[in-house]
């Protein structure tokens, strides 16, 4: 559980200095199983490009050997030649940028795949310190940035890169002292772009992040425009939203100036250079140095030549921005996934830690010893990232024997919920052993410990399909669990009965049907133990009345560990465990707890009383 | 706009100076630098005036269009997808601005650049010209295609991204169950189909555009063999100069770039025009205004609140108020009561019964029908709308907080912030404490960009937001689910004893928390089916003790026994 490096949150700084080799090698692993497609590509590539600078020659020749001497026949030949060279660098233009974007959208798949099978294995502490919104940020743009990097940036930049190569292998292998003139201007050229990039970079990052924040500003206030209304607030939210708009404007009219610069002036360099080579080609020719087709296809040269260097900055950016981007993916993939997806601990350790004497028959089913925990502190990035909160649970010891209902209560903050989500393995306890039937529960395989038991969360979350498709996904035990939980009831009740669709997260069920929904799904795989965090609070009493008769059903016979919130659940349970501030202070049957007068005593009258 | 005519001469320079005596080659390589230094100077002005504006009115049209979205009413909200505000409010703000910029300045300057290459061209050979523009309508016509299909393709494109990153976004959200359930293959499996999708509909998207380069490329370097053959013919029988020849060939060239960025300029025109058709349709929309308080249908002014009620009027009543959501049945059939300043009534019914519909109203945020809720006596809707909102805090079922800091969060509603006021709102939520444990206070930011806070905490910020303003009436829509009786028990103390005077009407499921109210109103079905106190409505034995006793029966039946 290493928190990620600082980069990771820091996006908006984030930015790799020059090409970043490293990262540009790992990313090329990823292009290695397309080896086939990419060598097509550069094939189309070369011959592409080179189909692409026989044109000026071609024309050169149409005017040295029949326009200047005035020589009509076989003049036709070499127009259709050109043509023919032409349409061949067209179709392999074609082929090469189809391969290319395939290649390109083949890696990215593979990225995808692989960077979310990384995720969902990460631990739940992960997921605890990080914004969902932040999350979704970073596996979306990043990989769409890195997407743009291939599909439009690489296939356009390979192209530009063998052009700007090929025209010059042809220009000096036609007239080296020449083609020495189109390339004079070159050194101006670069001194002027490096000098302009920097500032159009960091205007450019400093524009998407302005954007950035307008968005979430905007996205925020079209989601909470209740609470705008209600109190009152627009004008405030207005004069909040200019003030970003007109940071956002400014930073364009920054950007925009750099770019009103940049291609005129670089337009302006690439036409000194053609005036200078009318110049000294002019000069040539009226010497008889070269031929008057020379000129024509250098002057067509030097444009084909300085065409992609307009845009070269460009495509540095691209290539920058999309190398930040793949350096957070790798940091995401590089991440450590949570302790139970690895194999479990050598068998040696279990025997250890497995209570030595003890009969198999008085095993418990669930037994915590002196478990201490805590939170890691989520951070926003600020500062002191790593530090850890005060302890949820300060030495928790307690067993449950096989077949019984256990209820924890407790005031929030007590550490009642923290309790399920150790046994499920979400958080690793710090100290102390957890055990499920005897076990170590860091002695069982994930899979193992995971079909053991069944967790109900307190707000009920369903998975965008059916009802019948979210229950199915618990286990296979489907229509005795639709019973148990009362789904079927309520579901007759419903246009489509089972196979309603639930809509985005449940969003189409009330919430009550949406916890019976879920206890369903629990119960669907036949779990040894049941664990609940009881979420009846937020339900009306009539569906807490028929989630109440339910309960019973469900529980009776089972293992089963409940988070009380309603008295009743309590008072049905077999043993109750009374947590306060992390620590277990009572555990016993209802009437003991009462008898003896503590806590428990005082949560029953305020109940009732208040 | 000079700047074409600039290339155009430029061209003519290169033209006329080739083949003909050393000095006025020299000339012309001079004038061609000079040129080429204006025609930067003019591009670069052009090109930044244009943009300057086109942002400009890019920002105005934001600032107006986010100023009128906030001011529509709620129920627009309900029925619009927030997708889809945000889609008009950032993609075709900015579908508008390229038109508006590089839309326009390609636009003029292809216009300029066509004209004066023509006139140019037509001077040197009008019968090459016409044969040489053969294939310009072709390439307008061929990109326009392509701009079509492309951008239908990538609608496409955009709707299988949405689909993953729903599927991503749902993963991320219920990673507990993903990971208690073991369904990471089942998920995995689930996204790879999003992926694939979206692999397919890419590449077809790359296979167009690679058609498209490949055929343009091609329909242009046409026009240039065109004019070679039959250029190269006319200067073999003397009826074109060399130099004529060679200045033709570079002004097609220089036609090249613009014919195709023509299919291009009128997909962006296409594009940004459909675009400001749907940001229209939202201002269109009649939006709140804050002076907005029309008079009943016909017309009366309101006499002065005082003249009229006497000061025993109820701060807030209302009187056989009917309500359905737009297009819906009716949530409230005739719904009347009053509430005394000061008092502090519970709501209570089963899901559904309309409880959160009629604290919504209450608080100004639909609109009710005239002569159905009156404050003080005067009629709500003669109110305007920002005092009628004013009078009210509302803290509602789902907290919602701003990803800013805590102190902003809970100073809301006001101007600006009073950290010692906000403290105190802050303790009397129940608050203050873990206020004060976090790494920054009252100035940590929460939210997306900020640290997270638990459910319950999310609601006690609420609670502690609507009492920062000490507004008259406080309407809590079962603001307090997610924290537990003991505390939910503290957190009334503490809007009772900070709220003073203030008149509270909360809606609950947990029939514990009613026993202190002044008055309790059981709504069904949308009217209130029984009103009084809780041991008044106990002994009723009606729908109130029915609903009572389910929660109870428990602790009954522990007591029988």
């Amino acid at each position: 559980m290493t928190p990620p490096s600082d980069g990771f949150f820091l996006d908006d700084r984030a930015e790799t200095q020059g090409v970043d080799w490293r990262l540009l090698r790992r990313l090329l692993r990823y292009v290695a199983p397309h080896r086939g497609l990419l060598a097509g590509a550069l094939a189309a590539l070369v011959l592409g490009t080179a189909c692409q600078l026989a044109g000026p020659y071609l024309i050169k020749i149409v005017i040295d050997r029949h326009v200047t001497p005035r020589v009509l026949p076989g003049m036709a030949g070499w127009v259709l030649l050109y043509l023919a060279a032409l349409a061949g660098a067209m179709g392999f233009l074609f082929l090469q940028m189809y391969a290319v974007s395939a290649l390109g959208q083949r890696v990215i798949l593979a990225i995808r795949a692989e960077m979310f099978s990384r995720v969902q294995r990460l631990p739940v502490a992960w997921f605890d310190r990080t914004p969902t919104g932040r999350l979704m940020t970073r596996l979306t743009s990043d990989v769409e940035a890195l997407q743009e990097l291939i599909s439009s940036g690489l296939v356009s930049t390979i192209g530009d890169v063998a052009v700007l190569a090929g025209t010059a292998a042809i220009l000096l292998w036609m007239d080296a002292r020449l083609a020495l003139v189109v390339f004079s201007v070159l050194p101006l050229l670069a001194v002027f772009v490096e000098l302009l990039k920097k500032r159009i970079r960091a205007a450019n990052r400093e524009a998407r992040r302005k954007m950035a924040r307008l968005n979430a500003f905007l996205q925020e206030h079209v989601t909470g425009v209740a609470v705008v209304k209600a109190f009152g607030q627009e004008g405030k939210s207005d004069r909040r939203f200019d003030a970003l708009n007109a940071d956002y404007l400014a930073e364009n009219v920054r950007l925009t100036n750099y770019f009103s610069l940049y291609f005129p002036g670089v337009e302006m360099l690439a036409s000194f250079a053609v005036a200078l080579l009318l110049w000294h080609g002019g000069g040539g020719l009226i010497s008889g140095a070269i031929t008057f087709g020379t000129l024509v296809a250098f002057l067509e040269y030097a444009q084909k030549f300085y065409n992609p260097i307009k845009d070269m900055s460009d495509k540095y950016n691209i290539l920058q921005s999309a190398l930040a981007s793949s350096e957070r993916i790798f940091q995401l993939l590089d991440t450590d996934v949570s302790p139970e997806y690895g194999e479990p601990a050598p068998r040696g350790r279990a025997e250890k830690a497995r209570p030595a004497g003890r009969a198999e028959s008085s095993v418990p089913a669930i037994e915590f010893r002196d478990v201490w925990f805590s939170y890691p502190r989520v951070d926003g990035g600020v500062s002191g990232a790593g530090a850890e909160r005060p302890p949820a649970l300060r030495g928790v010891s307690f067993a449950l024997e096989e077949g019984r209902a256990g209820a924890i209560v407790g005031a929030t903050g007590s550490g009642k919920t923290t309790v399920l989500s150790l046994l499920c393995r979400f958080y690793e306890a710090e100290r102390g052993h957890i055990f499920l039937f005897g076990r170590d529960i860091r002695d069982i395989p994930r899979g193992e410990l995971r079909g053991m038991i069944s967790l109900v969360l307190q707000e009920p979350f369903l998975f965008s399909g059916s009802i019948l498709e979210n229950v199915a996904s618990g286990g296979a035990n489907v229509d005795a669990a639709l019973s148990a939980a009362g789904v079927d009831r309520f579901a007759s009740g419903l246009d489509a009965g089972l196979s309603t669709d639930v809509g985005e997260r449940g969003g189409r069920l009330s919430m009550g049907q949406r916890q019976m929904v879920s206890i369903a799904r629990a119960l669907a795989r036949n779990p040894k133990v049941l664990l609940l965090d009881e979420a009846t609070s937020s339900v009306d009493p009539e569906t807490e009345h028929g989630i109440r008769e339910a309960l019973p059903r469900v529980l009776a016979g089972r293992t089963s560990l409940v988070v009380a919130h309603r008295l009743s659940t309590v008072l049905s349970a077999d043993r109750i465990i009374v947590m306060h501030k992390g620590k277990v202070r009572e555990w016993g049957t209802h009437e003991e707890l009462l008898a003896a007068g503590g806590i428990y005593r005082r949560l029953h009258t305020l109940q009732f009383d208040y | 706009m000079i700047r074409d005519a600039v290339d155009a001469v430029s061209a003519a320079g290169a033209g006329g100076g080739a083949g003909r005596a050393a000095e006025r080659l020299r000339r012309a390589v001079a004038l061609m630098a000079l040129l080429a230094v204006l025609h930067a100077f003019f591009r670069y002005l052009s090109r930044r005036s244009l943009f300057v504006a086109a942002r400009e009115v890019e920002k105005e049209l934001r600032r107006r269009l986010f100023s009128h979205v906030i001011r529509l009413p709620l129920p627009f909200f309900q029925g619009t997808p927030t997708g889809d505000v945000m889609s008009r409010l950032a993609n075709d703000l900015s579908a508008v601005w390229l038109l508006l910029g590089p839309g326009v300045l390609m636009l003029t300057g292809t216009c300029i650049t066509w004209l004066i290459a023509i006139v140019f061209m037509l001077e040197i050979s009008p019968a090459l010209t016409g044969l040489s523009l053969l294939v310009a309508p072709l390439v307008v016509v061929v990109s326009r295609e392509y701009g079509r299909a492309f951008h239908r393709q990538h609608r496409g494109i955009q709707e299988s991204l949405a689909a993953m990153n729903g599927t991503l976004q749902e993963n991320v959200t219920g990673i507990r169950l993903v990971k208690a359930f073991t369904l990471e293959e089942r998920e995995e499996g689930r996204f790879g189909a999003d992926c694939r999708e979206y692999y397919r509909r890419s590449v077809a998207v790359a296979r167009t555009s690679a058609k498209f380069h490949g055929a343009i490329g091609f329909l242009a370097g046409a026009g240039i063999a065109l004019v070679l053959y039959f250029g190269g013919r006319s200067v073999i029988r003397g009826e074109l100069t060399l130099g004529g020849f060679v200045a033709f060939n570079a002004y097609l060239a220089m036609l090249a770039f613009p014919t195709m960025a023509m299919g291009w300029v009128i997909n962006l025109f296409q594009r940004g025009n459909a675009a400001m058709g749907r940001i229209n349709e939202y201002l269109r929309l009649p939006a709140e205004l804050p002076e907005d308080a029309p008079g009943p249908p016909g017309g009366t002014p309101s006499p002065p609140p005082g003249a009229v009620s006497p000061p025993t009027c109820p701060i807030l009543e209302v009187k056989g108020l009917v309500f359905s959501h737009e297009g819906g049945e009716k949530v409230l059939r005739g719904v009347s009561f009053a509430l005394g300043k000061g008092e502090v009534t519970g709501l209570v019914g089963p899901t559904g019964c309309g409880k959160s519909t009629l604290l919504s109203l209450l608080a100004g945020l639909y609109a009710a029908p005239p002569g159905t809720i009156f404050w003080e006596g005067r009629d709500a809707v003669e109110i305007p709308l920002t005092e009628r909102r004013g009078r009210v805090a509302l803290v509602s079922q789902d907290p919602f907080l701003f990803s800013d800091t805590l102190l902003e969060n809970i100073c809301f509603g006001k101007e600006s912030p009073n950290p010692a006021a906000a403290s105190e709102a802050a303790r009397a939520a129940r608050l203050l404490d873990e206020i004060e444990e976090m790494p920054r206070g009252i100035e940590t930011v929460v939210g997306e960009r900020g640290i997270s806070l638990s459910g319950g905490q999310k609601q006690r910020a609420t609670i502690a937001r609507a009492l920062y303003g000490e507004r008259p009436v406080l309407l809590l829509d079962d603001a307090l689910s997610a924290v537990d009786s003991e505390t939910e028990r503290e957190i009334f103390e503490g809007i009772l004893k900070a709220s003073g005077e203030a008149t509270v009407l909360f809606s609950t499921h947990r029939m514990a928390s009613l026993s202190r109210c002044d008055r309790i109103l059981v709504l069904d079905e949308g009217r209130i089916v029984e009103e009084g106190t809780h041991d008044g409505l106990l002994s009723l034995r009606g729908r109130y003790f029915d609903l009572y006793s389910r929660q109870m029966l428990a602790r009954e039946l522990e007591e029988a026994t």
